[in-house]
């Protein structure tokens, strides 16, 4: 007796999300991928490079984001929402807002044209802020799909009712100022959540002065300054324009603190090893230092990338949580205050850029039936990809602080766990 | 070999537990960090080493906290504990050792059972003040009836000798506590600075930080430390009036209110009332970090103080309004607080802290100098 597979949604289009759509779709499993942002890629997208092999981020990614746009099993949604999920185990019913883009995604080439000449800027959610956008834009170059999206919030025509210079200007006459929010309804067996995360808010320890002093950075902002697809093209520059020559990486920001979160986020150590050798091969004489409680080297050549970093590229570590930061307000150097644990020395040292490692929260939201903020709970620590709820399961990031890799292995684990189920098991 | 290592690295848990007891309950959560030495308005001159301390505590190395001053050079401003990741409150380890301390630099072994015993506490100032109870019983004077005659009830004489008896107890165990103090942290490291060297640095260092507090004045707001200074002027009143003054103080005489002892009565026992009502309330309340945490020994001596502050008042008003029974009454009660409050508390409990932190002040700058330091 052989039935066809019913279908499966994979919430979230990072790496996880696309490795596990793409492990269903190529057992032949329909996949429903859904994306809230415009473009799939994730976080990984915004990655400049990989640790410990110091890969290029997006030559891993772009491809698997383009499989997933070209796999016939794989009906991609981006630019949409969860509104509800019903039902149980093998048939669940999903309520899914496809949000307008106020562009017809079958006539837009991608030609950017249209970002050309939008007159309305708005700052990069895929820069982190630090560059700008337009109110008609496609995230990033290797966007899948490369379809442009109004952002209605911030565009001309919808706040003020005049411009319309993209419409004018599109080629294919893709612009459609009448689109209105669609809502479907979707038949699935089994749903993998993939959401990722977001950096917690650095402001909640003020003592480091993010938001008050213009040199401190998150570690994502400093990755995009990295990136030759970043606001700097990949040129390391303060707000300033100024090239700084001392770089301060502080640990354990939002991270192994009970005023935030109490858990280690698993990746930062190694995220700052990388970078600090990444600015090194941008800068040659910059000086980076690493401010560590203890240096988390968890996974398969990491502790080796850790001593590289010393010896090699002069990175200096120093066991310390810093107590504060405070601004020059001339030169808007930032002076550190910190105690040398190893020598028991107190110390008040000046960098012009501060780079906070900030720690990992997952993305929840309020419909999915996890306790908000918190990384949801496992259902069974031998059984790590399924959550509390049968027939759905976790992967990548929203079930805790993980690396690349980690994501990837449990995205696989997850879709295999959902196709057993879209076969008619498991329930 | 491995026994002997294994020995060698044993924590001593007594020790840990003893340092738990007395409030440090934290020591086993810090991990270490250094947030806190960092954070210490005061390592700005100079380090204080809390997170050195809180590894010593950790490790049960009993010698090297014995040796350290670093609990006496902290006033407790709590900005550490603010700050702390692990919520381990360093303010409050650095509180414990500075209890830990006491006990160990006194010889007797009362201050230990103070610390560690509640009940102990108790009866032993309940003890005191009844000693002194029956004292005044046996020695008072004539009781006058029809007018305030306190010269008569209370002779100056008697006063005098007892207060001079206190003054030698006193001195003779603060000195040695204070010598056993310098044995287990200056030791033999000030061996080689001259002793003309060492009188200097005394004169430079003790009177000021006895008076005054100086650092403690850095420490965050600064608030507390005027509090504590008001505090530290209505003892010194106190002192001038009843130690020094005691002849033109215990009087039958009728001052004016212009006059300059009655105004200083006045200031000493509003100090007094006044700073250790605020100390009471705030650790009720527990709003400000310092006053989060109350050993039994906080409570002892801020109610001591606030009692003889109040009945010394009493004294005053009874005596001013001409009613004789009840002057008599509460100058005896008020006489009967004193020796719990000076005999107990200074040589062995919170009040030692007023001839350790000074002195820790100079002992640190005597090892400095001793290790060629400065």
């Amino acid at each position: 007796m052989f039935e066809l597979p019913k279908p499966v949604l994979v919430l979230g289009g990072g790496i996880a999300g696309i490795q596990a759509s793409l492990d269903l779709a190529d057992q032949g499993i329909k996949v429903y991928l859904v994306e809230r942002s415009p473009s799939i890629g994730g976080r990984m997208a915004q990655l400049d490079k990989t640790f410990p092999t110091l890969d290029c981020s997006s030559c891993i990614l772009t491809p698997k984001m383009v499989s997933v746009a070209r796999n016939e099993n794989i009906e991609l949604m981006t630019y949409s929402e969860v509104l509800e999920i019903r039902g149980k185990a093998g048939e669940f019913k999903v309520r899914i807002l496809k949000k307008p883009r106020y562009v017809d995604t079958e006539k837009c080439t991608g030609c950017m044209i249209c970002m050309e000449k939008c007159p309305s800027k708005v700052p990069s959610e895929f820069n982190e802020g630090l560059g700008e956008r337009k109110a008609i834009y496609i995230p990033f170059p290797q966007a899948v799909p490369l379809k442009a999206t109004i952002d209605k919030e911030h565009c001309l025509y919808f706040r003020e009712g005049i411009c319309r210079v993209c419409e004018k200007f599109c080629p294919a006459g893709a612009i459609d100022f009448e689109q209105k929010p669609e809502e479907v309804e979707l038949e699935v067996a089994s749903i993998i959540v993939a959401t990722g995360f977001f950096l917690d808010d650095p402001r909640k320890r003020e003592e480091y002065g993010y938001g008050k002093y213009e040199n401190v950075y998150t570690s994502l902002e400093f990755e995009r300054l990295l990136s030759s697809t970043g606001p700097t093209k990949g040129e390391i520059r303060r707000r300033d324009g100024k090239e700084p020559k001392k770089i301060a990486f502080i640990q354990c920001v939002c991270s192994r603190d009970l005023k935030s979160n109490k858990y280690c986020s698993s990746i930062c150590c190694m995220a700052s090893v990388k970078q600090a050798i990444l600015a090194k091969e941008h800068l040659p004489d910059v000086e980076c230092t690493i401010f560590y409680m203890d240096l988390r080297a968890f996974g398969k050549g990491y502790q080796e990338f850790l001593e590289r970093a010393e010896r090699e590229f002069g990175i200096k570590y120093i066991r310390s949580k810093p107590a504060k930061i405070e601004e020059d307000p001339k030169t808007k150097n930032l002076i550190v205050t910190y105690e040398d644990t190893t020598s028991t020395k107190f110390e008040k040292e000046e960098f012009d850029m501060v780079v906070l490692a900030v720690g990992m929260k997952p993305n929840l939201l309020k419909w999915l039936p996890f306790e908000e903020q918190e990384f949801p709970e496992i259902g069974d620590y031998s059984d790590p990809v399924s959550s509390k709820i049968d027939g759905i399961f976790l992967a990548g990031t929203v079930s805790g602080p993980k690396d690349i890799p980690d994501s990837v292995s449990q995205a696989s684990a997850a879709a295999m766990r959902a196709s057993v189920i879209a076969y008619g098991g498991g329930v | 070999m491995i026994e002997l290592v294994s020995e060698l690295l044993k924590i001593d848990e007594e020790f840990l537990d003893e340092l738990i007891s007395l409030g440090g309950e934290g020591i086993k959560r810090c991990y270490q960090c250094g947030s806190c030495t960092a954070t210490c308005p005061l390592s700005e001159d100079g380090i204080i080493p809390l997170r050195k301390m809180i590894k010593y505590s950790q490790l049960g190395l009993k010698e090297k906290v014995l040796e350290n001053l670093t609990p006496w050079t902290c006033y407790y401003c709590g900005e550490c504990s603010d700050t702390c990741p692990k919520d381990a409150d360093p303010g409050e380890i650095m509180m414990a050792l500075r209890r830990y301390l006491t006990t160990e630099y006194d010889w007797t072994g009362i201050s230990k059972r103070i610390y560690h015993s509640k009940t102990f506490e108790v009866m032993a100032s309940l003890v005191l003040a009844l000693l002194t109870l029956g004292l005044i019983y046996l020695l008072h004077g004539p009781v006058v009836t029809d007018k305030v005659d306190l010269e008569t009830f209370s002779p100056v004489r008697t006063v005098e000798i007892g207060g001079h008896v206190i003054l030698v107890v006193l001195s003779a165990l603060v000195i040695s506590n204070l010598y056993r103090m310098y044995k287990f942290t200056v030791g033999d490291s000030a061996k080689r600075v001259p002793l003309s060297r060492k009188l200097s640095e005394f004169f430079k260092t003790v009177p000021v930080h006895f008076l005054t507090q100086l650092r403690f004045r850095k420490c965050g707001n600064r608030i507390p430390w005027i509090k504590h200074l008001i505090l530290v002027s209505g003892y010194a009143s106190a002192f001038i009036l009843f130690a020094i003054l005691l002849r033109w103080t215990l009087t039958n005489e009728i001052y004016p209110i212009t006059n300059p002892l009655r105004i200083l009565g006045y200031y000493s026992s509003a100090a007094l009332i006044y700073v250790s009502l605020d100390g009471i309330i705030g650790r009720i309340r527990k709003r400000e970090r310092m006053h989060l945490h109350s050993h039994s020994t906080d409570w002892m001596f801020l109610i001591l103080l606030l009692l003889v502050g109040l009945t010394g008042l009493l004294v005053h008003l009874f005596k001013y309004l001409g009613m004789a029974m009840p002057t008599y009454l509460s100058y005896s009660i008020h006489l009967a607080l004193v020796p719990p409050l000076l005999v107990l508390e200074v040589p062995f409990a919170k009040w030692a802290h007023i001839a350790y932190r000074p002195f820790a002040i100079y002992f640190q700058k005597l090892k400095e100098l001793g290790e060629g330091g400065v």
